[in-house]
């Protein structure tokens, strides 16, 4: 390992230090409403020709102007282009294709289907939709936000996924049929990512519906990943979900695994968990120990730590992103800064990058039109206004538009390196880049509400504020509103111990003493914990809790230096 | 099925036209490099603008380059080269990182690339520099002006008489240019003198001489002798000996440690001011820099001198004179052997300064020194500079000394070997000076040599402030205090910067600068390691007297500026929220003076965890009585606060009680924050439970609190109300769905009913063609049987008729060798043809009932068909 990192070191160093002229100090600023409306006009000449000729397939087919059917057969590109239409503004559009997707999609169908894109694109875009849909002008019901069209659909698609968690580990299958469940003969190893990638999803699924099935197989998954990490804290890209033994061994932040880390953090933030959060903490540290270098991830062993990679992956920039969201905005804005000159070299991210080298890797050198950079440009752009981050987007408008617009849509990057296209566009692309794009050019979107808005809806379980901010974006862009999980179900007991505290508020002899209840280990603490993982966890989390006296679910406060901290600029001793 | 169409991939489209076709410059958009070469030729200045079509840099900066162009032209090529078509040459050849790239070629020199911002003014500068990279100095006013500058200056002097050009001179010129390379922001001016006269108030009396020009420092004249008189060298020379006084920042966007390692070497006063590069004059400028000149004009008889404008002040010639009296001066003192000290104030994280705070620092330099060619005791500050790495080295040497002693230690430097350096450390007290000298006159620190201390160095806590030991004058008169020279006598020294607000007032917005300020000035103070910053007021202007003004009060024992709290400023008070929004101006009002209990929520925008609370406490605030509580929120991100309500992590939720809002509390962290919990922590620390007997006060406060809370149950009814109509409503809905679903059921019955009459139709129907199949199944088997019969029948016949051939045969034979006499031949004959008739009638029926059959079949066929079975 020290060899390898001795042969790394003054290679990154130098890395470091090829700096790019002149970006931060363009003459006249960005035009901020320009690009918005660029964006807009892309999404728009996407969307249409999906509509006109790809329309009910999966995907459109941007080169031969046709659809096809890619991850199962459920209009997905409608599906996940949904709520980027209310983020566009367009409620009437919004409203006819509710309308289509609640009389067209049908899930009571033989295909067989990836469980973790079912739920990112599927799950996450139907909940989204439900709880965006008042917003959007639709006529609810009365249980809304805890009953609905979209919310049933989304259930009944996540009711398909379920027989795929039947394994003696929990870790589900890779893949479902939707008719017959788990095809006999179905592989049984699993990416880390399509294990651990339910929460978000699962948990707003029980929260609204009652049910508390979903959280509680993500969960069992997410502790299944957590028992089974190596020695010195890290899993690996494969798992085999009946015997629980690394099928692939690489650690590292990107493809097989990212999703996985991220949702460590979101389920924290969504569901005020601290055991998620000091799960995400303890591979945090691990991650900078073993595959960080001079602001870059590596891929390293998972046993022994020893690079195996010195690649950079387009999938790992959604971390910085990540990282500014739990408060590490000065090594978020370090990593985005390297990221962001592979963008330079080619106008686009490949999916490999080999860092050493300073090029793509063969047979990776695609741009599926990937939202990850983009999106930690938005997270960065929230938290630091550096117009840098703005500059990001400018080139991507640019590079998109020249590179990969098409008369049918826009088409995947087949090879950075000669800009030669592919008849593809991912879902993602209406989903997520756009999305993100958008929301980067337009601070005062109401997805950007920082508290000062909220909605006010009076539910049959009581009165509930809604649309607050803090919208927790799912790894398919798809935002969830924290504040509707506290809106059913659960709420009349929470109620009725305000309506006695408020009583003993105004009575002027205090009769009681009151004492707090101790935050109980499990985000709300109904869940009776599996005594078996309890154990095992033990003594990790009492080191963790004795070393930190700060809250968990807490971010550092940014530090003096961080108000110069803009155009590229860095400081060192914050680490 | 679709594998076909997967595989279909488009080439890139072909590049096109980049500028304008009626551009001034040559857009060689197929990257043909081949013939920019051959372009180059034919220019004496060529600039070259290597892009990508794709990149949102190249496209920003091409109309910068376009309006270069525009005012160039005639005297410039401009060439632009797609440099990213991979069928280009120029794709082929060059590897680029980034776009665009800019080369500028002086003749055959060259590429020197252009890396300073993106601007037309900024790039037509550069450009203009690479034209005339010397400036030729033609009299005694015009070298005064050329030194007055306050960037550095190199004039060469180079006689031209006999031969067309003197020795060296190319050299110097190429020097000029290739500093261009080096330093991109053209830092250091060249200037050429050729007239004897002007050369000699330089002191240079020898043509190929060239003469580094300091103002605070001595000047210096190139070592000829030491070093080869090679274009590098000079520049080399130029770089590491130039003094900046004040000195320009220009980020370049990318990742970059600029700030971080000016920042780093202390305090330092950032002035923004609006630059064109292009101008001839720049009064504000020169005003700043007269400010930063007498700042650091520390030799205390040099700065009793006349202004600098005068020039004769500065020469070597009389420095030097100057520097051999303090030096005769000086060896008065025991320490004063060496030359070469430096006061170490050491910083106070450092381990050290547990016991001593401030260290002399000595090198001794009896081997290593060499007097330079005016004569003057060269002090080598890279030698300070390894004896300051040394000595933090050697830094456990210090632990076990008592305080208020003079210790001192020698220790051979790790990086000469000839020379060593002594250090004495102790304590200081701010007005008493321990020293053995106070008034001897010390080497000036130039900062620039230490600003390689500080990049070189990983261990960012070790470095130190470096302090000319004037600095401990104690019976210094504040009140009195002049700039001149201060940087020495202050322990507070501050490097000076500028930069353009055109370009970077972004920081300046962050120090607090407010966005509407016209002109775009601005002035702070920046102490990273305190963590502090001071911001000259904005009402005042921006001119030499007031920043001198700053510079003092920053400099005093006590000093008057406060630390500048930035402001959000896009917080309107007047707006009503439900939770308060506070900021640095209203904080003390909101929090302090308010007859309210208040809870303060310390959040910021970006953190995930503060977000997901919003929902939280807008409940609360809608809860409680809006007239003794307020639930208020500041976002610490864009709004500071005094170090005494700052808190480290977010979010932290306190509460400020009514009456005792010194005793705020803060709301545990290992709890969970919802509503019961947070009104059980406001119910446990609010100032409302009283004990003691009722007042008339009292019973008013009382009447008030009922007061409340009638209202509070007002809204709650209201609130229960809506909750009843929202209850029936969801009655309503599922009543609806209900009737909806019995009616459904109602009509599944009936269909059932319908289905199930259906099915018995269907079944009377099925056992109707079973009988009809078995019937006809029947009738064919009789049929087969008949046939069978007729087959046997045939057949019997047909032996019969064998047999009744071979009997006729037989009989014949007899007949014929009987009845050859008697021939009744007729009546035998007529026998075998009615055999023949009845066999061909009976093959006709035979045939018929076959047709009949197959028929028959057809049709069960058909029947079996419709009822599903497939038999046959």
């Amino acid at each position: 390992s020290a060899a390898v990192q001795r042969f790394l070191g003054p290679l990154l160093c130098l890395w470091a230090l090829r700096l790019p002229a002149g970006s931060g100090a363009t003459a006249r600023g960005l035009d901020v409403a320009s690009y918005r409306e660029r964006v807009r006009a892309m999404f728009y000449h996407a969307y249409e020709h999906y509509l006109e000729s790809a329309f009910p397939y999966d995907e459109l087919r941007p080169l031969t102007c046709d659809g096809q059917d890619t991850w199962g057969s459920f209009s997905l590109t409608l599906i996940d282009a949904l709520d980027t239409l209310l983020i566009l503004g367009n409620v009437s559009e919004f409203q006819r294709v509710v309308n289509v997707l609640q009389e067209g999609v049908d899930f009571d169908i033989d295909v067989n289907a990836s469980v973790f894109e079912t739920n990112i694109r599927v799950v996450g875009g139907l909940l989204s939709a439900h709880l965006l849909s008042r917003k959007a002008g639709v006529q609810v019901e009365a249980g809304w936000p805890c009953s609905g069209p979209l919310l049933r659909m989304a259930e009944g698609a996540a009711r398909k996924l379920l027989p795929a968690f039947q394994t003696p580990t929990g870790m589900p299958y890779g893949t479902v049929n939707l008719l017959h469940g788990v095809n006999p003969g179905e592989t049984p190893v699993t990416c880390t990512a399509g294990i651990g990638t339910f929460i978000v999803e699962f948990a707003t699924l029980s929260h609204l519906t009652g049910d508390p099935v979903f959280e509680d197989v993500a969960r069992k998954a997410l502790k299944a990943l957590w028992k089974h990490r190596s020695d010195i804290g890290l899993v690996g890209n494969h798992i085999d979900v009946i015997t629980a033994k690394w099928v692939a061994q690489d650690a590292g932040i990107g493809a097989g695994v990212d999703s996985y880390f991220e949702y460590l953090v979101k389920g924290a933030i969504l569901l005020q968990d601290k055991e998620l959060m000091s799960m995400f903490l303890e591979y945090n540290k691990a991650i900078k120990n073993y595959t960080k270098f001079d602001d870059w991830y590596l891929w390293v062993q998972m046993y022994k730590g020893t690079v195996s990679m010195p690649v950079f992956q387009s999938l790992e920039a959604y971390w910085p992103g990540l990282q500014s969201l739990i408060g590490d905005v000065d090594n978020a804005m370090r990593t985005f800064l390297n990221y962001y000159t592979v963008w330079k070299q080619f106008g686009g991210l490949p999916e490999f990058y080999n860092i050493p080298q300073g090029y793509t890797v063969d047979k990776r050198e695609g741009y599926p039109l990937r939202p990850e950079l983009i999106e930690s440009a938005m997270y960065l752009y929230r938290a630091t206004r550096d117009p840098t981050l703005l500059e990001l987007g400018r080139d991507a408008v640019e590079s998109i538009e020249k590179i990969s617009k098409v008369d049918c849509g826009f088409a995947t990057i087949k090879d950075l390196r000669d800009h030669r296209l592919d008849n593809r566009m991912e879902s993602f692309f209406l989903a997520e880049t756009i999305k993100y794009l958008y929301l980067l050019f337009d601070p005062d979107n109401f997805m950007h509400n920082d508290g000062s808005d909220f909605d006010v809806v009076v539910t049959p379980y009581g009165e509930c504020v809604l649309s607050a901010g803090g919208y927790i974006f799912n790894t398919e862009a798809h935002p969830i509103d924290p504040a509707a999980l506290h809106c059913c179900r659960k709420r009349k007991e929470e109620q009725w111990e305000v309506e006695d505290l408020m009583r003993e508020f105004y009575s002027r002899k205090k009769t009681k003493k009151f004492t707090l209840k101790r935050v109980p280990d499990h985000g709300e603490g109904e869940n009776a914990k599996d005594p078996e993982d309890a154990s095992s966890e033990k003594g990790g989390e009492k080191r963790n809790s004795k070393k930190s006296s700060h809250s968990l679910l807490s971010c550092p406060s940014q530090s003096f230096n961080s108000k110069l901290a803009v155009l590229g600029q860095v400081f060192l001793d914050n680490t | 099925s679709c594998s076909r169409a997967k595989d279909v991939t488009m080439p890139a489209k072909l590049p096109v036209n980049f500028f304008s076709t009626r551009s001034a410059v040559i857009d060689l958009f197929r990257g043909q490099l081949d013939y920019a070469d051959q372009l180059r030729q034919d220019s004496e200045i060529v600039l070259y603008f290597f892009y990508a079509p794709w990149c949102g840099q190249s496209i920003a900066a091409r109309e910068e380059i376009e309006h270069v162009a525009s005012r160039l032209s005639d005297q410039v090529l401009f060439v632009a080269v797609n440099c990213w078509w991979n069928q280009g040459k120029c794709r082929k050849q060059k590897h680029f990182f980034y776009f665009p790239v800019i080369h500028l070629y002086h003749r055959s020199f060259g590429p020197i690339e252009y890396k300073g911002p993106m601007s037309a003014v900024y790039i037509e500068k550069f450009v203009r520099r690479v034209m005339t990279p010397l400036l030729y100095i033609s009299s005694r006013s015009k070298l005064l002006d050329f030194l007055s500058n306050y960037e550095p200056g190199v004039v060469g002097f180079f006689e031209f008489n006999a031969s067309p050009q003197p020795p060296g001179y190319l050299t110097f010129f190429t020097s000029a240019l290739h500093s261009l390379k080096k330093d991109y922001l053209g830092t250091i001016r060249f200037g050429v003198v050729t007239d004897k006269r002007v050369a000699e108030e330089i002191s240079l009396v020898h043509s190929g001489s060239v003469y580094l020009h300091r103002h605070a420092n001595t000047s210096l004249i190139y070592p000829k002798d030491i070093m080869n008189f090679t274009a590098e060298n000079i520049c080399k020379w130029a770089l590491e000996n130039r003094e900046m006084l004040i000195r320009w920042l220009r980020p370049h966007g990318g990742k970059s440690l600029l700030l971080n390692n000016e920042l780093k070497k202390g305090p330092a006063l950032l002035i923004f001011i609006p630059y064109n590069p292009l101008a001839e004059i720049h009064p504000l400028l020169d005003e700043i820099t007269k400010v930063a000149l007498e700042y650091h004009k520390c030799n205390k008889s040099q700065a009793a001198k006349p202004d600098l404008q005068h020039g004769d002040s500065d020469s070597p010639a009389l420095d030097s004179s100057l520097r051999d009296a303090d030096l005769q001066f000086s060896e008065t003192f025991p320490i004063a052997k060496y030359p070469c000290c430096n006061t170490v104030v050491l910083p106070q994280w450092h381990s050290i300064s547990r016991t001593h705070n401030v260290c002399e620092l000595c090198v001794n330099q009896t081997l290593g020194v060499k007097p330079n060619k005016v004569h003057v005791p060269h002090c080598n500050f890279l030698e300070i500079e390894a004896a300051l790495d040394s000595f933090y080295l050697q830094e456990h040497t210090f632990f076990q000394v008592i305080s208020n002693t003079i210790e001192c230690s020698n220790f051979f430097s790790f990086y000469s070997p000839f020379s060593y350096y002594t250090a004495c450390c102790r304590t200081v007290n701010r007005h008493f000076l321990s020293f053995i000298s106070s008034e001897k006159t010390i080497f000036q620190t130039p900062k620039v040599a230490f600003s390689s201390h500080g990049k070189k160095d990983n261990t960012q806590f070790s470095i130190p402030h470096i302090e000319d030991r004037n600095c401990f004058i104690p019976d210094l008169n504040i009140s009195s205090m002049n700039i001149t020279g201060l940087s020495c006598r202050t322990n507070k020294t501050l490097n000076l910067y500028l930069l353009d607000s055109n370009l970077f007032w972004i920081y300046a917005e962050r120090l607090g600068a407010s966005r509407s300020t016209h002109p775009k000035e601005f002035a702070a103070i920046v102490d990273l390691k305190e963590e502090v910053h001071y911001v000259l007021d904005q009402n005042q202007s921006l001119v030499g007297p007031t920043l001198e003004n700053f510079i003092k009060n920053f400099s005093v024992l006590y000093s008057p500026l406060k630390r500048h709290l930035v402001d959000d400023p896009s917080v309107h008070f007047q707006e009503e929220h439900v939770v308060t929004e506070v900021t640095t101006t209203t904080f003390h009002q909101t929090v302090f003076l308010s007859a309210k209990n208040v809870l303060l929520l310390y959040y910021a925008q970006w953190c995930g965890f503060c977000a997901s609370l919003n929902h939280i406490f807008i409940q609360l605030a809608r809860l409680l009585p809006p007239d003794s509580f307020t639930v208020a929120r500041i976002d610490v991100t864009r709004n500071d606060l005094p170090w005494e309500f700052m808190t480290d992590r977010l979010p932290t939720i306190l509460f400020f009680p009514h009456q005792r809002k010194e005793q705020s509390v803060k709301f545990p962290e290992d709890f969970l924050v919802n509503v019961p919990n947070l009104l059980k922590f406001i119910l446990h620390h609010s100032s409302l439970s009283s004990s003691e007997p009722c007042t008339k006060e009292c019973l008013h406060k009382e009447s008030v609190l009922q007061q409340g809370h009638i209202s509070h149950l007002e809204r709650e009814i209201q609130k229960l109300r809506s909750e009843i109509s929202a209850l029936h409503q969801a009655h309503d809905q599922l009543e609806a769905q209900l009737s909806e679903a019995r009616r459904e059921e109602q009509r599944l019955q009936q269909q059932k009913h319908t289905l199930e009459k259906q099915h018995k139709t269907l079944q009377l129907h099925s056992e109707q063609l079973q009988a009809t199949y078995d019937q006809k199944n029947q009738e064919l088997l009789e049929m087969a049987e008949k046939l069978q019969e007729l087959a046997d029948a045939s057949e019997n016949l047909l032996k019969e008729n064998a047999l009744l051939r071979i009997l006729v045969a037989s009989r014949g034979g007899k007949l014929q060798s009987k009845d050859e006499i008697k021939e009744p031949l007729q009546s035998e004959q007529t026998l075998p043809e009615d055999n023949d008739i009845s066999l061909s009638t009976a093959t006709t029926a035979a045939t018929a009932a076959l047709e009949e059959k197959s028929m028959d079949n057809i049709d069960t066929i058909e029947t079996e068909h419709s009822s599903g079975n497939r038999t046959e």
